[in-house]
């Protein structure tokens, strides 16, 4: 194979490349996953503290 | 040189967008210094992990390149050492900002390196004028006798520029998980307050 070389180098290249995207974008859904869920948490404890000041009014 | 000279447009525009990113980590660290801004701290940290990962492109394109050209993998001359050693400047960097947990303090750490390690580029950018070296003499920028084709130079130009476009949609994602993160923490050292006040 005369380009072995030439093929060694673009392929590792790209693998360097595919790797840094997909451990980008991994640590983003991870991110993603905990903010929805401090947000969900949020949520709740606002919603609970409604039925408290509502509960407190009646 | 054949077909392999193909790599020259890789690994160049590997080296010039490694360059960039540590640039980038400069930048940040002393406007982090100067201001003490988030935003100036994460360029920074954007421009070292992306940074990071051109140079390791760099480091592998070359052996590959010069196996075949020079008949060995690595040695250490001034350019190869030097472009060795920016790359272990990347590495302590990250691996001070992962494990130096205290916040202020890991910023202002990182910073120092960041600005310090700065000082490595424009030594190995000039590595091969300085010094005699295995690695070839400067084509671009490089005086009189040295020079590309105009065929050659296109090449080099849409590869850069393929790169640089990689290199910012790159840094971009990494900004955004960056603010996120701080985003993230503010909320929770919020909600924390909340919980002890409730």
């Amino acid at each position: 194979m005369p380009n072995k070389y030439l093929f060694l180098a673009f392929s590792a290249l790209w693998a360097i490349f595919f790797l840094y995207a997909w451990s980008l974008s991994r640590r983003q859904a991870h991110l993603r996953k905990e903010l929805e869920e401090l947000k969900n948490k949020q949520g709740l404890r606002s919603q609970g503290s409604g039925v408290r000041s509502q509960r407190s009014e009646g | 040189m054949g077909e392999v000279q193909r790599i020259f447009y890789i690994h160049v525009s590997s080296a010039w967008t490694a360059f960039l990113g540590y640039f980038l980590v400069f930048l940040g660290s002393v406007g982090y210094l100067w201001k003490h801004s988030p935003g100036a701290d994460h360029l920074a940290q954007a421009g070292g992990e992306v940074g990071f990962v051109f140079c390791s492109a760099v480091l592998v394109t070359g052996p590959l390149w010069a196996k075949p050209v020079w008949g060995i993998w690595w040695t250490w001359d001034a350019r190869l050492t030097l472009t060795f050693v920016l790359w272990l400047l990347f590495v302590s960097y990250l691996m001070l900002r992962r494990y130096v947990s205290s916040p202020g303090r890991a910023e202002t750490l990182a910073a120092v390196v960041g600005i310090i390690g700065f000082v490595d580029v424009p030594i190995d950018y000039m590595a091969i004028r300085w010094w005699r070296t295995q690695h070839p003499q400067p084509v671009v920028a490089g005086g009189e006798g040295s020079g590309l084709d105009p065929h050659m130079w296109v090449a080099l130009l849409v590869t850069w520029g393929a790169f640089l476009c990689l290199f910012t949609y790159l840094l971009r994602q990494r900004l955004w998980l960056a603010e996120a993160r701080r985003q993230l923490s503010v909320i929770r050292r919020a909600s924390s307050v909340r919980a002890a006040e409730d």
